[in-house]
Order: C-alpha cells, then sequence, then structure tokens
C-alpha cells in the first residue's frame, strides 16, 4: 500500500491488524513505537510503512518498555502516540501504564492477546482482560475495548484516541490473535463523519501560564504541551493540583488518588458501551466480548430458530470501566447467563458482581488457545438448560 | 536583597506552596550540577538565541532526579528509573525543535537504564545526556551502583565490592555517542561550557559529572570536592590519564548522521509535490 | 566593594562557598537559621574580585554576589 493520505472513504479489503492502524492515523497518531511480537508486529510493520507516509515517525524501539515509554514522551510533546505488543510485553509496559494513568497522559496501547502465562502460545486468547484493569501497580483505572472485527479495529482505535484525549488517560484495545489476522472488508466513511476529539488545553480556555494548574481546573485538567511556554513539570508522585509534591499530607494523598479514580469509574456512562440482541424479555442470557462473540452470536441465533430456547445476547465493547449500572439498566431478571470467555473465566467475576441478584446462576464457558465454535457454545448452553 | 541569578529558572513558590530550599542533603553535588546546566542554558538562551520554550529537562529516579521534580521553570519529566531515554526518544519524535536536557544518574543509566542507554547512542539522537555519578545509589539508601568501584563497602556490599565497575563515557562511545566528555563538581565551568557544547551538538552527547555523595560517603562535602579535583586529571581526546587518576576532560567529538535528520528522508519521499 | 548576599531560607550550610573561594574571601559565621545549618558570612570582602565562583558552585542557589557593574 503506497497511499501517502489517510485512507480515503471507501471500501476496502484489510487485515485487522491493517485496519487498526489505518485507525489510528486517521485518528492523528503520527508517533509510533513498537517492538517485534507474535501476533502483534503486524501492526507495528504497517505502522513502519504508512506512518511516514503520512510524516510521522516511526521508531523500533530495543524493547517493549521502551515502547510504552515513547508514547509518554510522544505525548507530552504534544503528538498522539500508540503501540502494539502481545501478552507478554503487556506485562512489561504496565509501570508506563501505571506512569501514564498518574500523570494523565493519553496514550494508546493494543495488545494483541495470546495464551499464557508465561510464553504460552501464538494463537489466541482472552487472557489478559483483568490485567488490562488491575495489572499495573497502584489504584487508578483504565479504559479498555475490545473490537470484534476488521471495521471495530479501525473504529475503536479511533474512539481510543478519543477516549484518551478526552479523559487525559492511557486507553487499552484488548484485541486478539483472531481479530488482528483475520481479514473482512472495511467500510471506511466519509471524512466529515468521523469524530475526531482533540485534547482540551489551557490556551483554549485562555488560561495563560501564570495561571495554569496542570492538574486542576477540571476533573479533566486542560494538557499543555511541552514546547509552549506553560512549564509543565511531568511527575508520578501524588501531587497537589498546582504539581507541588513537597507539601505531603494524608488529604491531599487521598484527594489527588482517589480524583483519577472518580474521573474514570465515575464516568461509566459516558465512556462504557455494550450491544444488545433479543434481549427484552429473554430467560436466558450470554455475555461476552471481542471475537468470541462472533460465534456467540450464531449460537444464540441458532439456539432462538432451531431449539425454540429464549436467549438474548449481550456483548461488552467496552470491558473498563466495568459497565455494572448499565448491565443492571437493561437485566431485571434472568435464568442463567453464559459468559463464553478466551479464558477460564474472568469477566464472569465482574459479571457475577454486577448481576448476582438478577439471575440464578452465571456458567463460564472456558476455551484456552482457540475460538469457541457455535456448536461447542450451543453444547454448553444444552448442558445447562435441559 | 540580591537573588541567586539562576533563581529565575526556578519555581521558588506556587500557588499551594513554596518548592524551594532544594530537597537535597547539604553539600549534594545534584544541585551544583543544575547551576552548571543553568549557567548553560542561560547563555545558550543568549547567544544562540534558543527560545526558552523550547528547552526541556527529562530525569528518570534518584536523587539527581529530584531536580526536575517541581523546581524548574521549564517543561519537564521526572519520569521513570532508567527508561529516560526512551521517554526523550519520544518527545524528540514528537517535537524535534525541542531541546531536550535528560538529567540522570549512575544507577539510572549504568543500571536499570543500560539498554536504553546504548540504544539512545547508537541512534546518535539529538539529546544531551548529564550523568551524575556519584558511585551509588543515594535515593534509597547507599547500595552499590555499576560505577561502584571494587572492594568499596556499601549497604549491599557490606564486605567489600566484589565487581568491577562500568566507565560510562568509553560505554557511550562504543554505542555510539557522537559527544563525550566528563567532569566533576569541582570544575563548574568547564561543565557549563561542555553542556553549551552538548545542546550545540546535533547528535547524543554524554557528559558525565562526578559528583560527591557526602552523606553516605560520611565525608565532608568540601573535602570530597578537594578529592575530586585532586584524584582526576584533565587529559586530551587520545591521552591516558596516570593510574591512579580518573580521566576527566572531552573525550570524543564527531560528526555522524543525527537520528532525526536520517529518518527525515524517508518522510520526504512521501511529501506532497502537488 | 563587593557585597554578599545569603538567603538563609535555602542555605544548607555545606561552605562550599567558603572552601573554593580562591580568595578567601568568605568565613562560616556563628549564626544558624531556623534549621540548625550555619551560615557563611563575608571574612573580608576586599578580597573578593567579583569571580562569582561561589555562586556557580552553591548547590542551593542561597548566595549572590552583587559588584559594582550590577
Amino acid at each position: 500500500m503506497n497511499n501517502k493520505h489517510v485512507l480515503k472513504p471507501g471500501t476496502y479489503y484489510l487485515q485487522g491488524a491493517q485496519a487498526c492502524l489505518e485507525g489510528a492515523i486517521a485518528a492523528g497518531c503520527r508517533v509510533y513505537g513498537g517492538y517485534p511480537i507474535t501476533p502483534a508486529s503486524e501492526i507495528m510493520e504497517h505502522a513502519a510503512q504508512r506512518i511516514p507516509q503520512v510524516g510521522g515517525r516511526f521508531i523500533q524501539m530495543e524493547d517493549e518498555i521502551a515502547s510504552a515509554c515513547v508514547l509518554l514522551g510522544a505525548s507530552w510533546a504534544g503528538k498522539k502516540a500508540m503501540t502494539a505488543t502481545s501478552s507478554p510485553g503487556f506485562s512489561l509496559m504496565q509501570e508506563a501504564i501505571s506512569y501514564g494513568i498518574m500523570s494523565e497522559t493519553p496514550l494508546v496501547i493494543v495488545d494483541v492477546q495470546r495464551p499464557g502465562p508465561g510464553q504460552g502460545y501464538v494463537t489466541t486468547s482472552q487472557e489478559d482482560v483483568m490485567q488490562a484493569r488491575w495489572g499495573h501497580h497502584g489504584e487508578g483505572s483504565t479504559i479498555s475495548l475490545a473490537p470484534a472485527s476488521v471495521q471495530e479495529m479501525y473504529e475503536f482505535t479511533i474512539e481510543a484516541f478519543n477516549l484518551s484525549e478526552q479523559w487525559r488517560t492511557p486507553v487499552l484495545i484488548m484485541t486478539e490473535e483472531t481479530v488482528a489476522h483475520m481479514r473482512e472488508r472495511l467500510v471506511v466513511p466519509p471524512i466529515e463523519e468521523i469524530q475526531i476529539i482533540p485534547r482540551k488545553k489551557p490556551q483554549d480556555l485562555g488560561i495563560p501560564p501564570e495561571d495554569y494548574l496542570p492538574w486542576g481546573h477540571d476533573i479533566v485538567a486542560p494538557m499543555a504541551n511541552w514546547g509552549e511556554g506553560y512549564n509543565v513539570n511531568h511527575i508520578g508522585l501524588v501531587h497537589l493540583e498546582d504539581g507541588n509534591i513537597t507539601q505531603y499530607d494524608l488529604e491531599m494523598h487521598d484527594r489527588c488518588v482517589k480524583r483519577l479514580q472518580a474521573k474514570i469509574e465515575g464516568n461509566v456512562d459516558k465512556i462504557a458501551k455494550v450491544e444488545t440482541r433479543y434481549i427484552e424479555t429473554c430467560k436466558h442470557l450470554v455475555i461476552c466480548y471481542g471475537s468470541v462473540s462472533r460465534t456467540a452470536i450464531e449460537a444464540v441465533m441458532e439456539a432462538r430458530e432451531s431449539r425454540g430456547l429464549d436467549i438474548g445476547f449481550l456483548r461488552l465493547k467496552t470491558l473498563w470501566p466495568f459497565p455494572e449500572d448499565k448491565l443492571r439498566e437493561i437485566i431485571e431478571s434472568v435464568d442463567t447467563i453464559f459468559v463464553p470467555e478466551m479464558n477460564l473465566g474472568m469477566m464472569k467475576h465482574p459479571i457475577t458482581e454486577a448481576l448476582r441478584d438478577r439471575c440464578k446462576k452465571v456458567v463460564s464457558i472456558p476455551s484456552l488457545g482457540s475460538l469457541h465454535t457455535p456448536e461447542y457454545i450451543l453444547s454448553k448452553i444444552h448442558e445447562e438448560i435441559r | 536583597m540580591k537573588k541567586h541569578p539562576m533563581l529565575k529558572y526556578l519555581k521558588e513558590t506556587g500557588p499551594q506552596g513554596d518548592r524551594l530550599p532544594l530537597i537535597m542533603c547539604p553539600g549534594c553535588g545534584s544541585g551544583q550540577v543544575l547551576n552548571a546546566i543553568l549557567h548553560a542554558v542561560d547563555r545558550l538562551i543568549e547567544e544562540d538565541g534558543i527560545r526558552k520554550e523550547n528547552f526541556v529537562f527529562i530525569t528518570g529516579v534518584g536523587c539527581s532526579a529530584r531536580l526536575t521534580s517541581h523546581y524548574l521553570n521549564f517543561d519537564s519529566g521526572w519520569t521513570i528509573h532508567g527508561r529516560t531515554l526512551a521517554i526523550a526518544t519520544g518527545a524528540l519524535l514528537a517535537n524535534p525543535d525541542l531541546r531536550i536536557i535528560v538529567i540522570t544518574g549512575d544507577g539510572d543509566t549504568g543500571a536499570i537504564g543500560g539498554n536504553h542507554f546504548i540504544h539512545a547512542c547508537r541512534r546518535n539522537l539529538d539529546l544531551t545526556i548529564v550523568c551524575l555519578n556519584n558511585g551509588l545509589y543515594g535515593m534509597t539508601g547507599g547500595q552499590v551502583a555499576p560505577t561502584t568501584i571494587p572492594g568499596v563497602a556499601t549497604t549491599t556490599t557490606p564486605y567489600g565490592n566484589t565487581e568491577e565497575e562500568f566507565d560510562l563515557c568509553r560505554l557511550a562511545e562504543a554505542s555510539g555517542a557522537t559527544f563525550t566528555a566528563r567532569w566533576t563538581t569541582a570544575h563548574p565551568h568547564q561543565t557549563m561550557r561542555t553542556v553549551m557544547k552538548g545542546v550545540r551538538k546535533k547528535g547524543a552527547a554524554f557528559i558525565e559529572v562526578l559528583s560527591q555523595c557526602p552523606v553516605h560517603k560520611k565525608a565532608s562535602p568540601t573535602d570530597m570536592l578537594k578529592a575530586l579535583k585532586k584524584n582526576t586529571k584533565r587529559i586530551k581526546s587520545g591521552e591516558t590519564a596516570p593510574g591512579d587518576k580518573i580521566p576527566i576532560g572531552e573525550f570524543c567529538n564527531i560528526d555522524k548522521p543525527e537520528w532525526i535528520q536520517s529518518y527525515q528522508r524517508v518522510i520526504d519521499q512521501f511529501a506532497e509535490t502537488d | 566593594m563587593n557585597k554578599l548576599h545569603i538567603n538563609p531560607k535555602y542555605c544548607k550550610g555545606c561552605l562550599i562557598c567558603v572552601e573554593m573561594c580562591p580568595k578567601k574571601a568568605l568565613e562560616p559565621s556563628e549564626k544558624m537559621n531556623a534549621k540548625g545549618y550555619i551560615l557563611p558570612r563575608d571574612k573580608d570582602m576586599s578580597l573578593c574580585n567579583g569571580c562569582k565562583m561561589c555562586e556557580v558552585m552553591c548547590p542551593d542557589f542561597a548566595i549572590a554576589i552583587e559588584t559594582e557593574e550590577d
């Protein structure tokens, strides 16, 4: 592909990895720092080709830690930046993610999940979904999205950049090898239909450098870039709104960290998205995310049409912050909730916590190292429901 | 009362309280190196017309790193231990007009940051790296560092260090840095002039500054400064110092393509021509 | 004659200025600041030639020399 532009409106046949990178470019990403790892290398290779074509800078760093750190520096210097890795590399990036949360730095990291622990294998998995929320040390939340198709790799990556700039936070795209490697149709809409949310800056709000509070003014502080004369001191310690770290006391510490938490967890309704089908009066429910939802919907449709089961479908498009209230709003009462996942049962925990009193049972349908087939999901449903 | 001339570059106070005095121990070399660097930056702004807004200071973690924590009246980042150079790489790629001064320590550069250090030098990124070398880990209580000489007792070598130390300047040069130098806190004017050269140098400039830690060495700062002067010998490039003296001076100064310049050729292939 | 200014709030009594002054124009005083650090004072400012070595050496930006040109 030798295209000097952002991908023009039209229909394309692309790999998920390529679609993800094209979404990043459409969102304005112009710095990419990466490191090879199976099954994520295709995203980086596509970036190596495309980022300079659109005037950005690409660099292959010496390891995943360095790749994540490139994003911090690039973001502070005013550019949208992204990297992609797989599960072992994702572990290496946790310190940088933690720092990104405290320093409120917009950045996007794609985790093309593969099985673990350790080297695991190089096929598909959803085993990092808890790590996305709890893997970084300390408190504070990230935003994690779960695309399920090549189209969504494009759209969710744009959304990830928007969320990261809007909420001044690292955003994780928790995809899987299945989605990154599949080839499907991508439809790029007209440019005017693509919403890009820029970073809110003190200049836009008429705040001069002498009045600027780097972590103040609003629950999401306006962000000045390096080089604009705002003398921004980025730090990772707990801090006051003006950036002072000397005046430590427990009240300041409490306020600082709780604000970070509230910024994300207090705005779940604005951030988290779900998709539902056959939900209005369903007796049972399948809750899923990522590529598993592609085969789960087939199982649900088959169960409804051929077996007469009143079973609904709910897909988490956002994994974190977990849309507990939204789920409780949608689901009044069901018998059994099935949670097919490519792990031994991870998202089933917040799902159970949210809907324990709205259902009789939550049943995990695990699969390690490969995508569930619709028949497999259906067989597990029938084991429960005679 | 007349104020120190470099206080114009520090945030003495802020909306939520005072920031100075610096948190450093009495007689610590870090403040002295910051002093020399600020003098250098002051001269560069005046002589070269570099905009103050373009200077960015990035540090990692440790005593050296505290200098940027919230004191500097410049854009800065007090970042992750050892990852300073990776972060600086990202900033440079995003905005090559930034004049980035990385202030780091011997542990930050030579231990946890070792990988990023050699690659930043190899890439010849346009950065000025000032490494404060006090031969130990100060902030955490005086543990051994990759720059501690054999035999020295520290909190983690209570029976004496059994390892050899790095020569960080040689490591930088072997990795590809195009400008290397070493001074001490007893040589502030030389440090200042060399920092100016480093910023002016288009490429990776590595400037090591031997610095005293009076608290962990249990010695007076002035005695340590006198020892730094006594135990070092200024050499020219290509010379060797007598066996018992540490060589100081400017060692390597060569010209090689700088990363941003090289990569620009890739971008330019695709620049719009219509 | 040049004038010495010491900021008692920033000085940490390291006495580097006293020791490194090439003209030996400074000495430790008997005065302590609020933190118990011994502040330097001018011994004989007629010796001071305005080299400002003390300013460049001070780790805490606590000293300033006022010369006639300033």
